[in-house]
């Protein structure tokens, strides 16, 4: 009884992990589908179209300090509507008419973990 | 009378000669396509199937349903026989350059196929609305408002453009103008799980007309 117990037990939580993995992986492959081409793989801001001639720099998700001044708000408004909706480039496109909600919470969520901070304002 | 006949069986022999030297036919053409494992890659039928990413990435070349709408058929015929690369990465790749080394068509094989993917059209395309147009609103669109120039090569002066989306250089000997967009105001339907963002809503029904018509000026 008390060994069947922990069987359950055991299983309930090796079936949560699953699900745990299964949502971050999903979160890495819509970053790496939609954003990686110009925040890089790793979130550092240097995917493929960041030639040395591309106009701005994308944010450099890893680097905490700038990602704090961000609110979790201020991350889905600018992903939504594009980067002229907080005064940055054009270069930031806007993802509104193409990610469900679902998904631009997945994102917001993924860049929390690459700059392992939290938004000040939250 | 008999002249008649005789003229008649002729015209007959002519008709029956051009079919079968001209193998350009599109259900021919088919057979070259499937006989050269082009469907190894490509699909050919419409609808658009992709649901997923997983979808998306796990197809070996872009979709061919709608390639009488999309290309150029003399750009077409010319690409098979020597194909350059188009993308500057790797399909579905956001790390890799495209290694090139697409198969390549004998000049018999290159025409039937042509026929055959130039006769695969989409109704979602109407004809005759875009005219080539070096206009300031298209170009204004393309390199400053919206970040079309972020993702594609184009012939710009400094800034030449970026690499995750196809080139779009020689775009007005590839491209249909019209479909290009049909492709802007209809991104869904021709390729409903890509890296690029849909435009339309953001982009009015006007401004979407002038950066075709500038697309379709790109040498
Ligand atoms: C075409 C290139 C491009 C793509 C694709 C792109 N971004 Fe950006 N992004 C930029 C650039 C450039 C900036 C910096 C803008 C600036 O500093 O003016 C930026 C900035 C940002 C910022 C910071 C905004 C701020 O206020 O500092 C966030 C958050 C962001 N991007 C999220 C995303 C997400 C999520 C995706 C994928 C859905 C994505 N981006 C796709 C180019 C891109
Ligand atoms: C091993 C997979 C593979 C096979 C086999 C293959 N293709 Fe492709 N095809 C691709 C890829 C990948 C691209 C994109 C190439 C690029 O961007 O440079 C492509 C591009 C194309 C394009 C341009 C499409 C576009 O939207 O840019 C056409 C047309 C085409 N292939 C026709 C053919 C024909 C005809 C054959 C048979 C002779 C064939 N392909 C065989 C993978 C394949
Ligand atoms: C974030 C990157 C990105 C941005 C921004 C972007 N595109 Fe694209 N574009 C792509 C990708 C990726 C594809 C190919 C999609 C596929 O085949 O799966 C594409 C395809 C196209 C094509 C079809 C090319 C072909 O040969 O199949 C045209 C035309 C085009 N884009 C025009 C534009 C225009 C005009 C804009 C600005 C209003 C724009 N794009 C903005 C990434 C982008």
């Amino acid at each position: 009884m008390a060994k069947s117990k922990f069987t359950t037990a055991v299983l309930l939580l090796v079936g949560m992990l699953g699900v745990v993995t299964a949502q971050a992986e999903e979160a890495e492959q819509i970053f790496n589908f939609y954003c990686a081409q110009c925040h890089g793989v790793e979130g550092k801001g240097n995917g493929p179209n960041v030639t040395e001639d591309f106009p701005v720099d994308p944010r450099d998700f890893t680097q905490a300090e700038e990602m704090e001044k961000l609110s979790d708000a201020d991350i889905k408004n600018v992903i939504l509507e594009g980067g002229p909706i907080v005064s940055k480039s054009e270069m930031m496109p806007p993802w509104g008419k193409t990610l469900s909600e679902e998904q631009v919470d997945a994102l917001t969520k993924y860049l929390r973990k690459l700059c392992n901070c939290v938004g000040n304002a939250d | 009378m008999r002249f008649a006949v005789i003229v008649s069986f002729g015209l007959a022999a002519v008709t029956l000669s051009m079919n079968n030297t001209a193998s350009a036919d599109p259900a021919a053409g088919e057979d070259a396509f499937n006989a050269n494992k082009c469907s190894d890659c490509h699909y050919t039928r419409g609808p658009a199937r992709e649901k997923t990413i997983a979808d998306q990435l796990a197809k070996k070349g872009p979709e061919l349903w709608y390639a009488g709408s999309k290309f150029q058929q003399p750009w077409l015929e010319q690409w098979l026989q020597d194909p350059q690369p188009i993308r500057n990465m790797k399909y579905n790749s956001v790390t890799e350059e495209n290694p090139g080394g697409h198969p390549k068509l004998a000049a018999g094989d290159a025409a039937s196929v042509t026929e055959f993917l130039m006769s695969l059209t989409s109704s979602d395309v109407e004809a005759g609305i875009i005219k080539p147009k070096r206009h300031p609103m298209g170009r204004l669109i393309f390199v400053k408002k919206m970040p079309c120039s972020g993702c594609h090569q184009f012939p710009g002066r400094k800034f030449t453009g970026g690499n995750s989306g196809p080139s779009l250089l020689h775009a007005g000997t590839r491209l249909n103008p019209d479909w290009i967009y049909a492709y802007l105001k209809n991104i869904d339907t021709f390729k409903p799980v890509r890296a690029m963002p849909n435009f339309s809503g953001i982009l009015s029904d006007r401004e979407m007309q002038s950066v075709a018509a500038y697309v379709a000026t790109f040498e």
